[in-house]
């Protein structure tokens, strides 16, 4: 094993509460097992403070009315909890932390407090994920050869209120939080390789290529299943490559 | 000698009025809403301290062309980037906090010949700062010291010397931090950085907080600057949306009082 695979245990046993208590990882006798805790469990509550301050950023504006600030978790007993289990940047360690806060700071302040949370929800668990830090400068641009295929983590979110039209005023001042239209509304929120998430407004069309989307459906296929025309379903998963909800895979 | 402090966006408008700051360091690029930066920008040194990317891999282009964009917008004096490797090179496991490498030498060529090529890039001067190890791995073949001054003499790069890393590292080693900080290649130093310390729950000790540095830690300062005959700035390093004005201001009169 050479060194920069050595770095990568020593950073997985940080991000890794099971790894870190592996027989696999204790036999390697790399660090002092004591210090090692510390430090991943220092890492642990910096890594979801930094996400839950900015996923669950209008559930701390809202804080302003409900005192109930959602980074407040972190120094809770279910988090202490959950920091046995838990992996820096897995999908389901960051569901399980949004869910703590989401029974935290649940509320009737506004009507449409359900939504915000599980638009919010979304947002972090669709963040979760390994990401590409690094381009390797080809790949991007090879052929498609085989149908298009949903990300992995692409959620479609049903909402009961148009929550887009609230959102930023949530960020302004307000002395009363601000109403947001009862209407229903479906969101696509999506990740690039990258790890930039993006939520974009989803209509009946896109809702459709996302559903059918399976890595075995052609484009024709999803076309028709769309309604769309061949120029119109071009387009669709030109936007929905971009973002990082359908990936094509590539000739070698 | 500069003294300054991080751009702190929700302390935007005091940071655009005030007088007293030599130079602001951008942890990362003005929001596109952010009112105060086209004052921010118009009144202040602004040095580039983002997250360009781990040398432990190269940077690729679009990395760099980001680093350079930076630069150029901050027409920032020097480019600092930080000894870390803090995520996989799959990908898979990422830290988001800076993490040291192991100090070896397989590392410090992939640090060197990394860092050669983004220098060579780049417009301004390269600057790499010290990260604390709260912990030592046994697969390190050398002490840090003498890591960071190996690379600093094959690279040409400037030290920036963050002192409560330093200061840190001491404590956790049992050793005084001016014995500690005499082993670190203090000639190279360009930038110094400057903080408060608190403890931490989870770590049973110290560790770097958005608070306003100790008599000591400045006691520290003055030490460490008349052994850095090359240093051009000092700089308040707090960046955190629970920083206040008062302690920001505060920290940095203490610190140019302390000069």
């Amino acid at each position: 094993m050479n060194d920069r695979a050595l770095q990568d245990e020593v950073i997985r046993a940080l991000a890794d509460a099971p790894y870190r208590a592996s027989a696999e990882w204790r036999g390697r006798r790399l660090a002092d097992a004591g210090q090692v805790e510390r430090f991943a469990r220092f890492l642990a509550r910096h890594f979801y403070h930094e996400r839950i301050v900015h996923f669950f950023k209008y559930s701390r504006a809202l804080a302003r009315v409900t005192a109930r600030w959602p980074e407040a978790v972190l120094r809770q007993p279910g988090f202490d909890a959950l920091l046995a289990t838990a992996v820096l940047g897995d999908r389901a360690t960051a569901r399980a932390v949004a869910r703590l806060v989401m029974a935290y700071v649940a509320g009737e302040e506004v009507p449409y407090h359900g939504d915000l949370l599980r638009y919010q929800e979304a947002m972090m668990v669709v963040e979760a994920g390994p990401r590409v830090w690094s381009d390797t400068g080809h790949g991007d641009d090879r052929p498609a050869v085989a149908p298009p295929d949903l990300v992995e983590g692409t959620t479609l979110l049903e909402l009961e209120y148009d929550l887009p039209t609230v959102l930023p005023q949530l960020l302004q001042p307000w002395t009363t939080p601000p109403d947001a239209p009862r209407r229903k509304t479906r969101l696509l929120v999506a990740r690039s390789r990258h790890g930039r998430v993006a939520v974009a407004r989803a209509s009946d069309a896109i809702a459709s290529v996302v559903r059918f989307a399976d890595g075995a459906r052609t484009v024709d296929d999803l076309a028709r299943a769309a309604g769309l025309r061949p120029g119109d379903i071009a387009a669709t998963l030109r936007d929905l490559t971009e973002i990082g909800a359908v990936r094509f895979s590539t000739g070698s | 000698m500069m003294v300054g402090a991080f751009y702190n966006p929700h302390l935007g408008a005091e940071l655009a009025a005030a007088s007293t700051i030599d130079h602001l360091a951008m942890a990362d690029p003005p929001a596109a809403g952010d009112r105060h930066w086209p004052a921010i920008k118009q009144r202040y040194t602004l040095l580039l301290h983002d997250y360009l990317g781990q040398l432990s891999e190269p940077l690729d282009d679009r990395a760099i062309e980001r680093a350079r964009s930076l630069a150029g917008l901050y027409d920032s004096p020097w480019v600092a980037e930080h000894f870390q490797c803090l995520h996989t090179e799959d990908g898979t496991y990422n830290l988001n906090y800076v993490f040291p490498p192991l100090y070896t030498e397989e590392f410090l060529a992939r640090f060197v010949a990394n860092a050669n090529a983004l220098k060579a890039r780049l417009d301004q001067p390269l600057v790499m700062e010290n990260i604390p190890g709260f912990f030592d791995v046994r697969a390190s073949q050398m002490p840090e010291p003498i890591w960071l001054r190996r690379f600093l003499d094959a690279t040409g790069t400037g030290f920036l010397l963050d002192l409560p890393h330093v200061w840190l590292e001491a404590h956790y080693r049992g050793l005084a931090p001016q014995a500690w900080l005499a082993e670190f290649p203090l000639e190279h130093v360009v930038e110094v950085h400057v903080a408060g310390v608190e403890q931490d729950r989870d770590l049973e000790g110290p560790w770097i907080a958005p608070t306003a540095p100790s008599d000591a830690m400045l006691d520290f300062m003055v030490h460490a600057l008349t052994r850095c005959p090359g240093a051009k700035a000092v700089t308040f390093d707090a960046f955190s949306p629970s920083l206040t004005a008062d302690v920001l201001f505060a920290s940095v009169d203490r610190i140019r009082a302390a000069l």
